[in-house]
């Protein structure tokens, strides 16, 4: 082939394929892009970074409609096209791909299938069944026309955007006539999940769906509170379950966890949570002078006997280790000590008074090794002022002797010091 | 017995001589005789840091990866460890200020004019060297201070033109300081440097002793010669005096003020606040650091470190500088000289000391 | 005794003193400490019999804790025991053969992957040697 020839055979090419790519976004998308009636330009802004743009899809795919014709006569009702998808179709339209197995396999081996029988246990399905508009349905969360995968953080799905998102319909204003709590989000941005997740970025704290579910969204009823907080807090949970207390509360009809800790806005719990009084939370049901607070009066009392104990011997500790003396010894007594500590403190859980007593000896024992191995650095201390304070006794007294020596020699020479005239 | 064993060494190896140069050597009396017990307090504390060292070479491992292990070691699980560790980190310090001490004061006495020229020159090698070793110690226990320290105290010679690169490549063992450095810097301080101190020392020990005790040209226009106390017992007991003072202060250095393990290096942080080398540089470095960024066109740094070489140089060659007899006008400006730059280097020292305390 | 032989003798009593005072600490120092070494890069964290296999102990490593494990088939591994979540202990479960952080729920494979919860990087890997009676951990080659 001469190369003129060859020329135009690569011009015609790389026309075709300019052409068949304006085709994918063709149609659509270069009439509507240049609109002006927000109605009919807005969905075109992000549409190019929507995950289904990404993948093939077309607007068609959703709209139906002709996506080979540049007329309106693509937008031909009759032929399919669904111009405004209304509130309750839009979960048919999505579940249409989304709940279809052998369809998502094409695009990922290993497909997040919706369940479209999980959904309809959340209140948002079973309040869209009855004809409610206000409620979520998939695009109130994902968006719309630009919708992202939930690992991309600038989805309004991505772990760190949840609260917020849920937030948007959660709010006192939104949710003005309905009869459910409106301050989730307040008290959850306050607790110790919210702090972690939205101020530290800790991707590891619950958002709204690890505890209420994504799309099966409900509150946990409650003798699942236990399973749910179990779930990441699994020491807790595992002793709770098999404690008197879960069942003296499941007879009175108690919400497990929740009862001491709160749900949303769960605190980092303290030490001074125990105990009757308050700040105790025990006396929020058993009262001063109950036979529980009589039982548990040795638990209360050991648990800030060690507490006491840890911070007399790391105080000791660290005065040692200012003033430069070795504490290694002491200071892995010490943190086998507070492992107790953080182990009793799950223990708590399970309301067994002899086995938390038991535990509360074994790290009263290693507080007051570490406190002995404190004082005994100190005492180290001391015997090194004294033994400078004998040395520096031996040397004056030797400079003093010295001293003497001299004038004694040069008293018996004819005059201080050796004359000796050189000549 | 004890008499025997003496004749029996001194037929071998004439310890004779050695008897009879002691018992001959005569110390002149006068009112700056204070100044004389500086050398041999130079001395007993090189003496000190040569015994400590040796000790902690014992336990020592000089690699980036186990120094500062090997020295909390030391100071924590070795009996005595700590002892011997805050005695060598004091007495290098009180070692190089009795040096000064001894130098000014030799200085201001004139104890550098004719025939004690090469005294005093091995003298300035002799400071130069125990600087060497102030320098080369201090990286070796590896801890942040030190680091950043060492790291600022080769960037200042790396900013002279033409050899400053080499030299600044020569210290560190590489461009940056790394376990490089730290092995090389062992070496200097336990091998090379300790070698050569010997050999200059002994030059310096040796000419002592020929030439005598310098006396003061003011004590010689006061009333000719003075008169002299034997070495032996008399200024040899006083020296005994003033070195065991110096035992005890150590002592009570290190058992008050321990020298402070610190936080092991770490390469990739930034420099801590207020660094700075040694206090005996400090007002080298405090002459830098107040230097505008530019004078004459050069760098401030550079004219910086021009200078104080230039100065040193002056100093050390000062027996051909002044006048040979110590006497006229040219020996009172060298005194003046000698008072001011006491005088610089003291507050030099303190501005340091009062700019970070800031 | 006359003054002159008093006075040397008492120069030499507390010539005698000051050398005890020197020498005592020098000789001291010179007779090595139990533990040889620092107990940072390794340590003697077991008796050869001491642990049965599928069990564990926690032992000190150079200021914080390590765990070290003797699987079912007989075999030492060792970690750090410092959970790379939060920093509490961690321990054996050797029904799951996996090594599990008791405050939430985090649990590693035998090869210290951080494998469910929320610890975001694996634990830091010893190596295990035994020689003779004790079982020696050492941190790896190059950390």
């Amino acid at each position: 082939m001469s190369a003129a020839r060859r020329a135009v055979v690569l011009a015609l090419g790389a026309l075709l394929f300019a052409a068949s790519e304006a085709r994918a976004i063709d149609t659509c998308y270069n009439c509507h892009r240049n609109e002006t009636d927000e109605r009919l330009v807005g969905p075109t802004r992000n549409i190019l970074r929507d995950i289904h743009f990404q993948k093939g899809l077309t607007c068609a795919s959703c709209h139906g409609g002709n996506p080979a014709d540049s007329e309106a006569t693509a937008m031909d009702p009759d032929k399919g096209f669904i111009e405004h998808i209304d509130h309750k179709s839009i979960v048919k339209v999505c579940t249409k791909c989304h709940a279809d197995a052998a369809y998502m396999k094409h695009f990922n081996p290993r497909p997040y299938i919706f369940s479209v029988e999980e959904f309809q246990t959340s209140v948002h399905a079973q309040l869209a069944a009855r004809g409610d508009t206000k409620v979520a349905t998939c695009t109130s969360c994902h968006g719309l026309h630009g919708i992202l995968p939930h690992t991309d953080p600038a989805s309004p799905v991505y772990k760190t955007n949840i609260p917020r998102t849920c937030a948007k319909c959660h709010n006192a204003e939104y949710m003005a006539g309905h009869n459910i709590p409106t301050d989730q989000f307040e008290r959850y941005s306050q607790s110790v999940h919210g702090r972690a997740l939205l101020e530290k970025g800790d991707v590891s704290a619950p958002a709204c769906n690890d505890c209420h579910g994504n799309h099966g969204a409900a509150p946990p009823g409650v003798s699942d509170i236990t399973m749910v907080c179990g779930t990441c807090h699994g020491r807790e949970g595992e002793l709770f379950v098999k404690s008197a207390m879960k069942a003296g509360m499941d007879k009175l009809g108690k919400r497990g966890c929740v009862t001491c800790h709160s749900n949303h806005g769960v605190q980092h719990p303290t030490d001074a949570m125990l105990g009757v009084e308050k700040p105790g939370v025990c006396g929020d049901c058993h009262p001063h002078g109950s036979k529980q607070d009589r039982a548990t009066a040795v638990i209360v009392g050991g648990f800030f006997g060690l507490r006491d104990s840890l911070t007399v011997s790391d105080s000791l500790l660290k005065t040692a280790e200012v003033l430069g003396m070795e504490t290694s010894l002491g200071r892995e007594a010490w943190k086998d000590a507070q492992d107790h500590q953080v182990g009793i403190r799950a223990g708590l859980h399970s309301f067994d008074a002899a086995q938390i007593t038991g535990a509360l000896g074994e790290g009263l024992e290693l507080a007051h090794k570490a406190a002995s191995q404190g004082r005994a650095a100190l005492k180290d201390w001391r015997n090194r002022r004294i033994g400078m304070a004998l040395s520096l006794i031996v040397i004056l007294f030797l400079i003093v002797l010295l001293a003497l020596k001299i004038r004694q020699i040069e008293a018996g020479q004819k005059a201080p010091g050796a004359v000796s005239e050189r000549t | 017995m004890i008499g025997r064993l003496i004749d029996w060494l001194n037929g071998r190896l004439g310890l004779d001589t050695f008897r009879e140069l002691a018992e001959h050597k005569e110390v002149p009396i006068h009112r700056h005789s204070f100044w004389y017990y500086w050398g041999g307090m130079t001395l007993f504390l090189f003496g000190v840091q040569v015994a400590t060292g040796i000790l902690l070479l014992l336990y020592y491992r000089p690699s980036a990866d186990e120094a500062y292990e090997s020295v909390r070691f030391l100071m924590t699980q070795v009996s005595f460890g700590w002892l011997i560790r805050s005695i060598h980190s004091w007495s290098a310090n009180l070692m190089i200020g009795a040096a000064f001490v001894h130098m000014f004061s030799a200085f201001l006495l004139k104890a550098y004019r004719a025939p004690r020229e090469a005294t005093w020159l091995s003298g300035m090698v002799l400071l130069g060297l125990a600087l060497a070793f102030g320098f080369s110690g201090y990286l070796l226990p590896w801890n942040q201070l030190a680091f950043f320290a060492t790291k600022v105290g080769t960037d200042i010679p790396g900013s002279v033109p033409l050899v400053g690169h080499f030299v600044l490549v020569f210290l560190r063992g590489g461009e940056n300081i790394t376990g490089g450095t730290l092995t090389r810097f062992y070496g200097f301080h336990v091998a090379v440097l300790p070698a050569t101190a010997t050999v200059i020392l002994s030059l310096h020990l040796y000419l002592v002793q020929r030439h005598g005790m310098s006396v003061p040209p003011s004590v010689e226009d006061a009333g000719g010669r003075p008169r002299m106390m034997k070495f032996v017992p008399s200024f040899a007991l006083r020296d005994a005096m003033g070195w065991l003072a110096a035992l005890g202060v150590l002592a009570l250095l290190a058992a008050l003020f321990p020298w402070e393990l610190g936080r092991k290096a770490d390469p990739y942080s930034p420099a801590p606040a207020g660094i700075r080398p040694e206090w005996y540089f400090s007002w080298m470095f405090q002459t830098l650091r107040m230097l505008p960024s530019r004078i004459l066109g050069l760098e401030g740094e550079l004219v910086g470190v021009l200078g104080i070489t230039l100065a040193g140089l002056g100093w050390a060659i000062v027996p051909f500088l002044d006048d040979p007899q110590g006497r006229g006008r040219r020996a009172r400006v060298w005194t003046w000289v000698g008072i001011i730059a006491i005088v610089y280097v003291l507050v030099f020292t303190w501005l340091t000391y009062r700019d970070v305390k800031r | 005794m006359k003054r002159r032989d008093f006075l040397d003798w008492l120069i030499g009593i507390s010539g005698t003193a000051l050398g005890a005072f020197v020498l005592y600490p020098v000789v001291r120092y010179l007779v090595p400490p139990k533990m040889p070494e620092a107990a940072t890069r390794r340590v003697v964290a077991a008796k050869k019999d001491e642990l049965k296999p599928g069990s564990f102990k926690t032992f000190p490593f150079g200021g914080q804790p390590g765990i070290l494990i003797r699987t079912a088939d007989g075999e030492y591994r060792a970690f750090t025991a410092v959970c790379t979540h939060l920093g509490c202990t961690v321990q054996y479960r050797s029904e799951n053969r996996s090594i599990w952080c008791a405050c939430h729920n985090g649990t590693y494979n035998l090869e210290g992957g951080n494998i469910s919860g929320p610890p975001p990087r694996p634990l830091e890997r010893f190596e295990v040697h035994v020689t003779g009676e004790d079982v020696v951990v050492e941190k790896a080659k190059g950390a």
